[in-house]
């Protein structure tokens, strides 16, 4: 799943461990979900959908196997 | 916070208690049994009491870190890796049992070694099948 996270969060001059304080997560895991080696869970994907006041389907994008 | 100093500090005291209790106990010839539990349960308090308090000292020195740390240790990422890595080191195990008990057969090892060996292995089977139902169940 591709994200626009990094994206977000350089627009608004943040660095990865401002962001990670803000969502209670660890810098380690920020920098995992803007690589895309890690998919949030629906929580924390809420969680940064409301810091950044915009829904999940705008940050996260949901791509279907192609089979 | 205070409140956590004080139960670090008691502690340590009943760890130092124990301990001159197993120094008693060794100068008066009491039992060995008796002087070596008094030793286990005093260093085990006093290295618990010292070792949160130190962790204590840490946090009020550098708060900010250590919520980050508290944070890392615990967020979502760490806890699926750290469950993830369990799974994975207790199939490794489970099978690893499973072959040594194979192995103990070719060296002609006693019986009950290789017993014992099968009823880890199956011990396991049942313990995750039971928390698999368990589990279904809840979620």
């Amino acid at each position: 799943m591709k994200n626009r996270l990094e994206e977000l969060r350089r627009a608004r001059g943040l660095r990865q461990e401002e962001l990670a304080d803000a969502l209670e997560v660890s810098r380690q895991t920020i920098g995992s979900l803007e690589n895309g080696r890690y998919n949030p869970s629906i929580l924390l994907a809420f969680k940064i959908a409301r810091y950044f006041g915009m829904s999940i389907e705008d940050i996260f994008i949901y791509e279907e196997d192609v089979k | 916070m205070r409140r956590k100093k004080t139960l670090y500090t008691a502690l340590m005291a009943a760890g130092m208690v124990f301990l001159l209790g197993a120094l008693a106990a060794w100068k008066l010839s009491a039992p060995d049994k008796f002087g070596g539990m008094l030793t286990g349960v005093g260093s085990g308090l006093l290295a618990m009491g010292a070792a949160n308090w130190r962790m204590l000292r840490w946090a009020e020195r550098d708060p900010v870190q250590m919520r980050r740390d508290e944070i890392a240790a615990n967020d979502e990422r760490t806890v699926a890796i750290r469950r993830r890595a369990q799974a994975v080191s207790g199939e490794v195990l489970q099978w690893g049992v499973m072959a040594a008990a194979w192995l103990f057969i070719g060296f002609g090892a006693p019986l009950w070694i290789t017993l014992a060996a099968v009823g880890v292995f199956l011990g396991k089977s049942v313990l995750e099948l039971c928390l698999m139902v368990q589990y279904q169940r809840e979620m």
